[in-house]
Formats: structure tokens, C-alpha cells, sequence
């Protein structure tokens, strides 16, 4: 009986020996002691042995099972680093699988950026509709019916007394009736002009701003402006404040910048004066302050509008503007 | 409004160069647009000598000339009668433009070649004989650039000017900003005018019937006039702000148009009926032949000029044919008024004529000015076109204009501008643009100004007026930088924005591109998105005025707008798409003139499911891949209770029937998914799959919870259980799902299904689902025991309700 099982034991060393593989070390360890392994067969059969035996019988052969089970996983274990050395691994130079973040469009960039901006010299953001009145987008800001100063926004018409916005100011006077000074806001948006060209869309994207206090004066808004600038492009960006014309401000200023392109030289895009229009500005008319109500003697206050897109165009060296609205993906991908 | 610079130079010395003026133009609010060399168009004119003259072979009348210029010689065909040889004249090579548009080429004249233009002072612009060629003095260097040999210089400024200053739209105007600009004087022409006695008194009347519309009409009368060209020099002024020279009488009238910004119009006396005007309003359906012989239809709110029979003019927009100036005209009306602004910029919008008269009235012209401009207009008639002046001036004024006088504070001016500016400051800049400080009153520690406004400055009116003036005279960019007191924060964004910002971040992270699409959009557009004829998405708000018919109505959904990029991108070789957009569309509401304008997020999935790669074959997207982005976009939002529901075949509209659903939130809808359907895809011309869901954001943020609050992570395991059941194909998975939730069972954690199987060896019309149970106790570690009996239950329960059976 003893015999047997020595002789089980070194017959299983000895194939173990020869064995030259993980997968041959597992196919003789399931012969011995698989389900129907030689020494699980042993163990089964003991009950044929005198009764007297059958005790060491067992013992013996379940020590002779760990025994194995020591060995073979030892076995297995020494082929693994074994195997690991050898082998070649992957080419890690494959792709990966595809994961892909979309694009946020270039707009929705500069328009967080702006608002960013804004937002953290203390401006609140407020939001408007964009079928307007005729009152909000035009008589309460001072543009009188009649008056050739509507031909400064060339505009799209739902019916006589109702516009597509033609800029988010609306909003202004919506919200000065709503609250009281101090007013501190900007105002991004869609807005509509019936105009069409390299340089025009007839939907486009403004953000406005207004701050109304006791105090406020042009060299405040000089101040914010030139602020804005600066974060928005550089440091060393330089504006001029330039004396213009819109009929809800007075005095109005347009602001330019020296072009980012050239550095005032002068060059296409600034269509060799060296300077570039950005935005609209200007100290809120009275008249304003009389159709919201408030005194007009105590309060004083600035507004200003940029264009989202000419913002965008510039940072990012855009010459045509319709690209925006076209949603080719080449174009989108790039943001 | 074009300006040059000599014309400018006759009423101030200029002591800036073009550069440097239109800069300081442009910093004083008069925007310079462009800067350009009057006598650009002179660059590739020389100054020829003709070498030889020899007759056409062709043509009697015509000559070949040998002329020559330093690289050669150039053959010139030419007909002048004054060409000979030895002699200089202008030379102009191929590609010349000459003022009057032509563009000059080589060509061949009756068989000989012309390789150039010999030219007169007329086509050149720089003469009115038409006889001949010019004839250069003799000391000139051929070869030599005509502009160079003859001194011609001069730029010409082009000014964008804003509504508010029609001052400005006259050379006089300018010069004035400049003169204030440099502190130099002005020089103003002799507008004075002596009568003796008042003749034209008996021979003319004017009658205002209309003074609303019109508050001043002045006239003079210059009788035996000559109607012919006018002198070069006026002519040449014309020529230098890109007017054409018509005839004396009309060149005058333009003349001091752009020289004082007062519009004039010239009648011929002797084609007035009766010899009187009558300024009234039109007859409501009246005719009227326009001088630029259109035929225009009148309505009552317009102003007409009349003589004593019929209309003669529209006031303020244009003459008629029937008063027009002709060769034979004798006797000349010259017409000075001030017109309303709102009457003329009305009528000038109803006919759709805009003229720079019009353009000059609807701004406001100096209500003074009209005497100044008549007496300049008929001196020089009478002094050009060899006419005698009618002594007395027509002088019909009803409504005299009284000047602004405006009071204005130091101190107010001083705080709103935030520079420092003494009394004596602020009054030696409004006089350097003729406003007149009256007084100066100490108000305290203030002081006010009175002032009275120049009357060319119809846009003065209340002190932020005249701060505006000052400063801009004192310079924007001399008003130091301050900042504004300003609160430490700012309030949070709104809900929607925040929401919008979220919605964003997420879709791209799923790998989605924002696209921005217009707002307005093909009036058939929600036909062809088969929406019903009763569906409120049905009446879209129309634009009056579209730039084109595909953005002639507002939307009522962003599908349309995601369609078309698709289209615009598959037709780009951009096969896959993944793209969504955030916006507004546009409900009208009954008895509301504004439009509803709720917030949309639209995500359209076309295309391959992954990009090509070597890990697999490439799958194209299916329903299951764009409903799983809107679960995962609605999970990662936190709302609870999602239900996806199947959509009545008659509501699915644009989606394909029986691969579309609702998308539901406990109760409420709050958007859709599904399969853009095959009929709507063909409208639109794809051809191939889109799937789609979109949220309204007013329905969606309310159901986002505002805060997230902890619960505390199981503390004991949890035992998993598996069914798989059989059931008729037409049973929705989610209703077993559900069902067994409903059962209540507190130890049931989750459902979750993860194998749905049809076809052998389940029997036809069935299918097999298969889904996990979890189980978990927070009391106590469960064991076997404690849940194989109720998963028993479960399962006999499941069977019963969806009459189903259990795998073989
Ligand atoms: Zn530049």
C-alpha cells in the first residue's frame, strides 16, 4: 500500500519534472488529483483495505496530496516569472480605445470667458427674451419712432410694435424697473440684425453690461473697460476711447484696441489703421432713468455691448463670420 | 461724407498731415473711414511727346501717333483734331480708370492697334474744353507722372458720420471741428446779400399751407440766366467729393449743399403756374413724376412743393420733371427751407428714395441757415451763368426756431466725466465750436453755465449734451482711470444658466459637439417635420422682412436646425455625427404679443457607434445608443422616477413609430427619444439614420434636485438572486422591472436586468428576460434562508401577472 503510494509520488515528481509549460503542469495536476486523478482514486478505493490499514492508508495519502499541491503550484509558480520574462508583451503603440470629448462651439467659449470675466469684478448675469417689444428694444431706450438713429440697427420685424431684439439692452430696462439701484449687470444673448456679409450674420451673439450707482463717471467705466481688455487679451493690450454716438448713452464711446494682429503697424484685419473697434460703450442717457423711474439727479451710471463673435474671430483668427453658424465639423472639432 | 482736403483749406489753414488729421477727426467722434489720393486714378497717366503723326489707313478722321514714353515707343490711334507732332499731352496706359468708371484697354481701332490713350482735360478730370487732346506746357519731362509734372495733390477723407451730427455733413461743418481742433480760426465765404428793394415780391409768392411740416421757406429769384457747363473750378470741387457736374444752375445748388449742409433745389420759374409756391401735403393717391422719371404714387402725409396749380417737387426728397432746369431756362427759383424732420425722413422711407437732401432734412439742418445758403446760391448764380439777382427774398418763416439754451453744473459735468475742469475751462471749449456761455453763476461751491447752443446743433438739448462736447473737446483719452466701488461677490448664476453651463459640460463629455444654429428658419420646416396640422409647434412666428426664405419663420424646434447640419456635414464626407444644441424656440400665445420662449436641448446621433478603429468592425448607432446618453445625461442631473414610455403611433410625428419613446420623470414629460422617421428623413434629404432626444429645459430644471444629501453606504452584504422568465414578446421589460418593485419587498434592493433573448430555443412570439435581485437587510447579514423563500414568491408572482413561464 505504502509502495503504491511512494510510487504514486515519484512518478508525479518525475512527470513534473518534464514538464515545460503552465498548461502542462495543470494537466498533471488534474491527473492526480482531479475529480478522477490517480491519487483521488486512491483515497476512494481505501475502504477495500483491511480495516486495520485503512487509517495510515488515508492519512498517508492525504499528506501525499498536499504535498503535491505544494509542488505543483510551486511548479506553476516558477514557469510564471519564467513565461514573463520571456515573453514578448503587446504593442502598446495601438491606439486605445476611442474615447472622445466633444467641442464646445467657439461662441458658447468666448461667451463663458466674457461672462467669467465679468463675474468676477462683480457683475451679475441676467438673461432676456428675444421677440421684443418695440418699447423695450427701442422707445425706452431712447430711440424715438422716426428718428434716423433706427437706422443704426438694421432690423427684423414680427409686427409693427414687436422686433427680433436687436441687442440684449431690453434687458437693461427690464431689469432697472425691477430693482432698485445699485444695478450691477451683464447681459449675454442672441440678438438679430437683417444684415448679411463677411462680417455680418443676421443672428449673432452680444454681451451687454450696466452698472447704475451714485458716482459712477466715464473714467469708472474707462476703468472696468479697460480691465476687461486686459483680461480678455493681454496686459499689454492698448484702447483708445473714442467719442461716438448710441441714443442710450451719453457721452458714447466706441472702444478700440491696438490690432493684436500687426501691433498698430497696421495690417488687413485692421484694415491698416492699426486699431480695432471691440465694443460700444458709454455714461446711461437721463432719459432712460426717467422711463425706469429713478432719480436721475442722485444716480449715475455706464453701459457697454460686446460682440461675442468679432471677440471670437479675433482670438482665434477667424476671417469669415458665417463660419460660426455653418456647424461644419472640421471647423467645431477645433475648439 | 466725403471731404477733401483743399476744398477744406478754403476755410482753414490746415496744419496737420492726412495721417495725422483724419486721426484727430476720428478722436473728436468724426470717424474717418478712409484716406485716399484724390488723383490716384493719375498714377499710370505720363506725360507723352508726341514723336510722329501719321494718317489711319481706315479712317480719314482718325491718326496714328508715335508717342514716347522712357521704355519706348507706344502706338496711339487718335482723333483730336489738335494732335501734332512734337507736341506733350497726356499719356494714359492700359488700365487707367478714368473718373468717369471706364476702364481703359488696348484695342484696335478700325484695324491699326492703340496701345494707349492720348487724353483731354475733360476725361482726365481736370478741364472742361472737350476740344482736343491737352495740351502740356513745353517744359515738362516726358515719361514723368502726369500728377508730379502738374502738381496735382490732394486726399480725399471719407467720414462715417453718426445721426446726431448732420452739422458735420458740410465741408463748412468739418472745417469747424478742425479749426476747434487745431484752436485756429474759421473763415466763413461772404454770405451776405443787400437788397435795395424787394422786386421779387411782385413777381413770386410763397404759401405755406402745411407748417408742421414745414416751419421755413426761403426763395430768390435770378432772372436771364445762361444754362451751360459750369467753370472748371466748381466743377473740380464737385469732381473732389465724387459729385458729377450736371450744369451750372444744378452744379451751384450741389455746391452749396456740400459746402453749408443747407439742401437747395432750383426751379425754373417760367414752368411755375401762376409763378407762386404752395408747400402743402399731397393729396392722398396723387401722381408725381420724380426727376428720376419714375412715376410715384402719393399718400396725404407727404410733403409736396407747388406751384400754383400742381406739384412741382416732393419737399426735401427730390425735384420733378416738370420744373426741371433745361438748357433753355431763363429765369431760376432757388429754393432754401427747413422741412421736418420726422415729415421728410417718413416720406423718404414710404417711396424708398433716400437722397442727400433727404438724408440732410431727416437729421435736422441748421434752421438759420437757409438765408445764408440762398444768398451764397444766387450770387453765384448771377455771377456764373451771367445772371441778374432779383432784388428781396422770399422769407416765409410761421415757426420761428428758438436756440437751446441750456444751463449746465461744474460740478455735475466734473462727477460724471471724473476730470478735473475749472468755469473758464469748460467755456473756452463750447466757444471754440460757437456755443455761447452767456453767464456764469456760483451756485454755492458750483457753478453753472448757461449756455446757448450754435442753431447748425439740432442735437443739443439737456446738459449731458454739453458734457459730451466737452469731453470729447478735452479728449477721452485725457480722462484719468478710476474703478468703481464694488461688491466683494457677485450673486450666483440663475438656475437656467446654471442648468445651460451643466447641460454643456455633460454632452460634450459624451462626446457630443455644440453646434449653434439660427434662430429663424424654413417656413415649411414644420411641415416638413410632419408635425400635425393641430400641433402648436405648427404656428411659427413669421419675420416681415427675412434676408432669405430658409430664415423666414421663428422656430418651434432645434430638430430642424440639427437636420440641416447633418445634411451640410454628410455632404462633406462627415458621415458620423454626434452633436447637440442649447436654445430658444418660439410658441406664440394667444392675445400676447410676445411669444413663449422656453429653452431646448436637442442631440441628434448619426452614424457609426464608435469611430473606425482595429478593435473591432464598425456598428452603426442605434436607438439603445442615443437613449443611453440620455440616461446617462438624466442620471448624472439626479432625477429620479425616469421612465421611458412608448409614444402613441399617431403622436410620433417626426420619429418612427415603435422606435421612439416619451421620456418621463415620475408624471411628467419631459422630452422624447427616438429615430428620426424614414418619411421626415427624406424630407430633409438624408439618407441615412438619425436618432434624436430632446428635453425642454422648463420642464427639466424643476426636477433637478437643488441639493444632494448623503445616505449612509450598507453596512451588511447583500445576496444576489437571478430569474429568467418567458414571456410574450409584446410584454415591455420595464413592466417586469416594475412590477417586482411594486411588490414592495423592503429586502429587495435593486432590479437589474441583464440578458433579453428571442429565437430557439425559446418558442416563437416569446422571449426570455433575465434579470438580478439584489437583496440586502440594514439590519443584519442575510443568509440563504432568509431569501430563498421570498424569491420564490417573487418569482411565482412574476409568473402568474405576466402569464410567463420558466426556461426548460
Ligand atoms: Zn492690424
Amino acid at each position: 500500500m505504502e509502495n503504491n503510494l511512494d510510487q504514486i509520488h515519484q512518478q508525479a515528481l518525475n512527470e513534473l519534472e518534464g514538464a515545460e509549460s503552465i498548461r502542462e503542469i495543470e494537466d498533471i495536476s488534474i491527473r492526480y488529483l482531479g475529480r478522477k486523478g490517480v491519487l483521488t482514486r486512491f483515497l476512494r478505493n481505501i475502504s477495500h483495505l483491511p480495516a486495520d490499514q485503512r487509517p495510515m492508508a488515508g492519512k498517508k495519502a492525504n499528506e501525499l496530496k498536499k504535498i503535491l499541491d505544494q509542488a505543483f503550484r510551486q511548479a506553476s509558480e516558477k514557469h510564471q516569472t519564467q513565461d514573463a520574462a520571456g515573453e514578448q508583451g503587446i504593442d502598446v503603440s495601438l491606439p486605445g480605445r476611442c474615447v472622445t470629448c466633444g467641442a464646445m462651439h467657439p461662441i458658447s467659449l468666448i461667451n463663458e470667458q466674457i461672462c467669467g470675466i465679468f463675474s468676477g469684478l462683480g457683475f451679475d448675469i441676467a438673461e432676456g427674451r428675444e421677440v421684443e417689444s418695440d418699447y423695450y428694444n427701442f422707445e425706452a431706450l431712447n430711440f424715438p419712432k422716426d428718428h434716423p438713429a433706427r437706422d443704426m440697427q438694421d432690423t427684423f420685424f414680427i409686427s409693427d410694435d414687436t422686433v427680433l431684439r436687436t441687442h440684449t439692452s431690453p434687458q437693461q430696462i427690464r431689469t432697472m424697473e425691477k430693482q432698485a439701484p445699485p444695478v450691477r449687470i451683464i447681459l449675454p444673448g442672441k440678438v438679430y440684425r437683417c444684415d448679411s456679409d463677411l462680417t455680418h450674420t443676421p443672428m449673432f451673439h452680444q454681451v451687454e453690461g450696466l452698472l447704475v450707482d451714485e458716482n459712477i463717471s466715464f473714467g469708472d467705466l474707462k476703468g472696468i473697460l479697460t480691465t476687461f481688455v486686459h483680461q480678455m487679451f493681454d496686459e499689454q493690450t492698448s484702447l483708445r476711447f473714442r467719442p461716438s454716438f448710441f441714443p442710450f448713452t451719453e457721452p458714447s464711446a466706441e472702444v478700440d484696441i491696438l490690432c493684436i494682429m500687426c501691433r498698430g503697424r497696421g495690417c488687413r484685419v485692421c484694415s491698416h489703421t492699426g486699431w480695432l473697434e471691440i465694443l460700444g460703450s458709454g455714461m446711461v442717457h437721463p432719459a432712460l432713468y426717467e422711463n425706469v423711474g429713478y432719480d436721475a439727479e442722485r444716480y449715475t451710471g455706464f453701459a457697454f455691448g460686446i460682440g461675442v463673435e468679432r471677440i471670437a474671430m479675433l482670438k482665434y483668427g477667424i476671417d469669415d463670420i458665417r463660419r460660426f453658424f455653418e456647424n461644419d465639423m472640421r471647423f467645431l472639432a477645433q475648439f | 461724407m466725403k471731404v477733401s482736403l483743399s476744398w477744406l483749406e478754403d476755410y482753414v489753414d490746415i496744419k496737420m498731415d492726412p495721417a495725422q488729421l483724419a486721426d484727430a477727426l476720428t478722436m473728436a467722434g468724426l470717424e474717418v473711414e478712409a484716406v485716399a489720393d484724390r488723383y490716384g486714378y493719375l498714377q499710370s497717366v505720363l506725360v507723352g511727346r508726341i514723336e510722329a503723326v501719321d494718317s489711319h489707313p481706315n479712317a480719314d478722321k482718325l491718326k496714328v501717333c508715335r508717342v514716347h514714353i522712357p521704355n519706348g515707343q507706344l502706338t496711339v490711334v487718335c482723333g483730336a483734331p489738335n494732335v501734332k507732332a512734337g507736341m506733350l499731352a497726356p499719356l494714359a496706359l492700359a488700365g487707367t480708370v478714368l473718373p468717369d468708371g471706364s476702364v481703359l484697354e488696348k484695342s484696335v481701332i478700325r484695324g491699326q492697334a492703340s496701345e494707349a490713350m492720348l487724353c483731354s482735360d475733360v476725361e482726365l478730370g481736370l478741364g472742361t474744353d472737350p476740344g482736343g487732346i491737352m495740351e502740356l506746357e513745353e517744359s515738362l519731362t516726358p515719361g514723368d507722372r502726369l500728377a508730379d509734372a502738374l502738381g496735382l495733390y490732394d486726399t480725399v477723407f471719407e467720414l462715417d458720420l453718426t445721426p446726431n451730427r448732420p452739422d458735420c455733413l458740410s465741408v463748412i461743418g468739418i472745417a469747424r471741428e478742425i479749426a476747434a481742433i487745431q484752436k485756429t480760426p474759421l473763415r466763413y465765404p461772404d454770405f451776405s446779400l443787400e437788397d435795395k428793394d424787394n422786386r421779387i415780391g411782385k413777381l413770386a409768392s410763397v404759401t405755406i399751407e402745411a407748417p408742421d411740416h414745414c416751419p421755413r421757406y426761403a426763395a430768390r429769384l435770378v432772372d436771364a440766366v445762361k444754362v451751360k457747363s459750369s467753370p472748371f473750378w466748381l466743377q473740380d470741387r464737385l469732381l473732389s467729393v465724387g459729385l458729377r457736374p450736371i450744369n451750372n444752375i444744378v452744379d451751384i445748388t450741389n455746391f452749396v449743399l456740400m459746402e453749408t449742409g443747407q439742401p437747395l433745389h432750383a426751379f425754373d420759374f417760367d414752368r411755375l403756374a401762376e409763378n407762386r409756391i404752395v408747400v402743402r401735403t399731397a393729396r392722398s393717391g396723387e401722381k408725381f413724376f420724380t426727376l428720376d422719371q419714375k412715376e410715384r404714387t402719393l399718400d396725404a402725409d407727404m410733403l409736396m412743393i407747388c406751384d400754383g396749380q400742381k406739384p412741382v417737387a416732393v419737399g426735401g426728397v427730390m425735384g420733378g420733371l416738370n420744373s426741371e432746369i433745361e438748357t433753355g431756362t431763363s429765369r431760376v427759383l432757388i429754393e432754401s427751407a427747413y422741412f421736418s424732420p420726422v415729415s421728410i425722413r417718413k416720406t423718404s422711407k414710404k417711396l424708398g428714395v433716400s437722397t442727400e437732401a433727404s438724408h440732410r432734412f431727416e437729421r435736422g439742418v441748421d434752421p438759420e441757415g437757409t438765408i445764408r445758403a440762398v444768398n451764397r446760391a444766387a450770387r453765384l448764380t448771377a455771377e456764373l451763368a451771367g445772371g441778374t439777382l432779383v432784388e428781396g427774398l422770399i422769407d416765409e418763416y410761421p415757426k420761428p426756431f428758438k436756440p437751446a439754451q441750456v444751463s449746465v453744473s461744474v460740478q455735475r459735468t466734473r462727477q460724471l466725466l471724473g476730470i478735473e475742469l475749472d468755469p473758464g475751462h469748460i467755456k473756452n471749449l463750447l466757444e471754440s465750436i460757437e456755443f455761447e456761455v452767456d453767464n456764469i453763476i456760483a451756485d454755492g461751491d458750483d457753478h453753472r453755465l448757461e449756455v446757448t447752443a450754435p442753431t447748425f446743433r439740432v442735437d443739443i438739448s439737456i446738459p449731458e449734451d454739453l458734457m459730451e462736447e466737452v469731453a470729447r473737446l478735452a479728449g477721452y483719452n485725457n480722462i484719468p482711470i478710476t474703478f468703481p466701488a464694488m461688491p466683494a461677490e457677485a450673486r450666483p448664476p440663475s438656475r437656467q444658466l446654471e442648468v445651460r453651463r451643466r447641460l454643456r459640460q455633460l454632452m460634450t463629455g459624451f462626446g457630443f459637439s455644440e453646434v449653434i444654429t439660427y434662430s429663424f428658419v424654413h417656413r415649411l420646416s414644420s411641415e416638413r417635420l410632419g408635425l400635425a396640422a393641430t400641433d402648436p409647434r405648427r404656428s411659427q412666428i413669421p419675420i416681415v422682412n427675412p434676408l432669405a426664405e430658409d430664415q423666414a419663420v421663428m422656430r418651434t424646434s432645434l430638430i430642424p436646425g440639427l437636420l440641416e447640419t447633418m445634411r451640410y456635414n454628410l455632404t462633406r464626407q462627415v458621415k458620423t455625427l454626434k452633436i447637440f444644441e442649447v436654445g430658444k424656440i418660439f410658441i406664440p400665445r394667444a392675445n400676447q404679443a410676445l411669444p413663449q420662449e422656453p429653452e431646448v436641448l436637442a442631440v441628434l446621433w448619426t452614424g457609426m457607434r464608435y469611430e473606425a478603429s482595429w478593435h473591432g468592425a464598425q456598428i452603426p448607432c442605434d436607438f439603445f445608443d442615443i437613449k443611453g446618453v440620455a440616461e446617462g445625461l438624466l442620471g448624472a442631473l439626479k432625477i429620479g422616477g425616469l421612465r421611458f414610455t412608448r409614444m402613441d403611433d399617431d403622436a410620433c410625428d417626426y420619429t418612427r413609430a415603435g422606435y421612439c419613446a416619451w421620456i418621463m420623470a415620475g408624471d411628467s414629460t419631459v422630452g422624447r427619444v427616438g429615430e428620426i422617421h424614414p418619411r421626415i428623413r427624406d424630407n430633409f434629404e438624408l439618407k441615412q439614420s438619425a436618432y434624436i432626444f430632446e428635453l425642454e429645459l422648463p420642464h427639466l430644471i424643476p426636477l433637478i434636485p437643488a441639493a444632494v444629501s448623503f445616505k449612509p453606504i450598507p453596512k451588511f452584504p447583500a445576496i444576489y438572486r437571478d430569474i429568467t422568465i418567458i414571456v410574450d414578446r409584446a410584454v415591455e421589460a420595464q413592466s417586469i422591472l416594475e412590477a417586482v418593485k411594486n411588490m414592495g419587498e423592503t429586502l429587495v434592493e435593486t432590479v437589474h436586468l441583464f440578458a433579453v433573448f428571442e429565437g430557439d430555443p425559446v418558442a416563437a412570439g416569446k422571449k426570455s428576460i433575465s434579470f438580478r435581485l439584489t437583496y440586502r437587510s440594514g439590519a443584519k447579514t442575510l443568509v440563504d434562508d432568509d431569501v430563498n423563500q421570498l424569491h420564490k414568491l417573487i418569482t411565482a408572482k412574476l409568473l402568474q401577472a405576466f402569464n410567463a413561464g420558466l426556461p426548460e
